[in-house]
């Protein structure tokens, strides 16, 4: 399935437009991303970040150009198990008061592509779940419904689902964005850690760029839809 | 006779009712509103080639869930819902034209009255034994795939990003409801069977916010609806379809007036709070 070593993901003149929308979110994009290396995208609102994103998942399907995730082009339908390898933290994660899944049970359907009847074991995805929890201090927050918790600690829980996937790539669309100020240097060093670790690569979002900047390999700068810099740290 | 037919409106409510709830929760109302009436379509033209009702129907609404299964991966929401509401009157006007087309001898029998207004008698040992096998399969699959489908009840975006299969489980959940509508069409009639599709959920969602206890009352509501309606109408020698019609519209009406009292005297409540923290 990876075909092409070391590359993680590789955009080659990407451009993509929402139906009805005249003009392309994003245009010309060239960008090659390896394993082993934490990217951060910044730019302005609009700039087409989240959309950079959803395209290298293969949610959204290029007008021109070729996207390859894994070594595999987002317009297969092999695809989907493509995604298995891969977390994705949205940036509109809000769930209303009366939604009554705990966070443990949030954290858990992160892992529902290997829960079928011969996947993980009980014990196993336990010990992931209270692996990420440790990681992230949120130990405390496990049993609580997700709807009662603040936005900080929502998003810490789903930073743990991306997470508690072992995932080869994590994209994360402004994770720090609800976040404490201490917490946020936490989970950037959390991200750090894991790419580094187990080979994998991340591309961050963020306007928040403090928590991160000195982290990321790469800084990818992106204004009115097109990459305006890269820059190797 | 009567037991066949109390079995099936607990069997066609309750599985209707659950299936509502998952068409609600995938978004897919206006499409399983036409998969009926796909059904009705296939039904009416039974009339004419003088077939199985329940047969047709099946084939009809297998054929298009399928087709506009796969349609709609490829379009927006948006572009799904105004296809689905262009083959719902395709559907309607097929039916009536069927009827039209029909010998007199056809409009005589059971046959009409099964497409039209539902019967009692249309229910048979073997069609009840086949919906309690599409029962029994479709809790199967929802017992199997239960945490891929948690996850895209849950966030059907953030489901997709990490693999789970949404457009093939929204495909199967389509087929599930033509079958189960092709059945239960012997029961309410062709014209009425998305009541027992769509007014349970519509009653849940009235009465509890936690979509768990929806997920339990959808079909909860189904099985009274369906098993009163079929009560009443023995009672009264009403049309089947059009009594079960008639309470699970009550049912919602009685919901819907239940949930805006809540409401109003929460509000209320809060008001009061709000006076009384200002002085």
């Amino acid at each position: 399935m990876e075909a092409i070593q070391g590359e993680a993901i590789r955009l080659s003149d990407v451009w993509v437009a929402y139906s009805g929308s005249g003009r392309p979110a994003i245009r010309e994009i060239n960008l090659k991303i390896d394993y082993n290396s934490l990217i951060l995208i910044t730019g302005p609102n609009g700039a087409g970040k989240t959309t950079l994103i959803e395209t290298c998942l293969g949610l959204l399907k290029p007008i021109r150009g070729e996207v390859f995730l894994l070594g595999v082009n987002t317009k297969s339908r092999k695809i989907i198990k493509v995604r298995r390898k891969c977390s994705y933290v949205p940036q509109d994660f809000m769930k209303p008061p009366y939604e009554s899944y705990t966070a443990k049970h949030v954290i858990k359907l992160g892992l529902a592509t290997d829960m079928c009847l011969f996947g993980l074991s009980d014990l196993e995805i336990k010990r992931r779940i209270l692996n990420v929890a440790k990681m992230l201090q949120i130990e405390d927050l496990l049993d609580r419904p997700i709807g009662t918790l603040s936005g900080g600690q929502q998003q810490k829980v789903y930073i743990a689902r991306a997470l508690v996937r072992e995932p080869k790539v994590l994209f994360l669309d402004e994770p720090f964005s609800s976040i404490d100020e201490e917490s946020r240097y936490v989970i950037a060093k959390v991200i750090h850690e894991y790419v580094h670790q187990k080979k994998a690569c991340a591309l961050v979002v963020s306007h928040d760029v403090d928590p991160i900047i000195d982290l990321s390999d790469i800084i990818v700068h992106m204004d009115n839809g097109k990459i305006t810099n890269v820059e190797v740290n | 006779m009567l037991e066949v037919a109390a079995i099936a409106s607990l069997l066609s409510g309750g599985l209707c009712g659950l299936l509502g709830y998952y068409a609600q929760r995938f978004n897919i109302a206006t499409l399983s509103f036409s998969v009926a009436h796909a059904a009705l379509a296939g039904a009416s033209l039974a009339l004419v080639i003088k077939s199985d009702v329940t047969y047709s129907a099946l084939v009809f609404a297998i054929l298009f869930a399928l087709g506009m299964g796969i349609i709609s991966t490829r379009i927006s929401p948006h572009e799904r819902e105004l296809i689905s509401m262009g083959f719902f009157s395709l559907f309607n006007a097929i039916a009536i034209f069927m009827v039209y087309m029909s010998t007199s001898y056809v409009l005589s029998t059971v046959s009409i009255s099964v497409v039209l207004w539902g019967s009692v008698l249309a229910i048979t040992k073997s069609k009840l034994i086949l919906l309690a096998g599409i029962t029994a399969i479709f809790m199967l699959y929802l017992f199997i795939f239960k945490p891929q489908i948690d996850s895209i009840l849950f966030d059907r975006k953030l489901a997709k990003a990490e693999g789970v299969d949404v457009d093939l489980h929204t495909i199967v959940l389509l087929l599930f409801i033509g079958i189960a509508i092709a059945f239960a069409l012997r029961l309410t009639g062709g014209f009425l069977v998305f009541t027992l599709l769509y007014n349970p959920v519509a009653s849940a969602m009235q009465l509890v916010r936690k979509a768990q206890w929806q997920q339990v009352l959808a079909p909860t509501i189904g099985m009274l609806a369906a098993l009163l309606g079929l009560t009443f109408s023995y009672i009264l020698d009403w049309p089947v379809g059009a009594t079960i019609a008639i309470i699970s519209s009550t049912i919602l009406m009685v919901a819907y007036i239940t949930r805006t009292i809540i409401n109003m005297k929460l509000s209320r409540e809060a008001r009061r709070a709000q006076i009384s923290r200002g002085r």
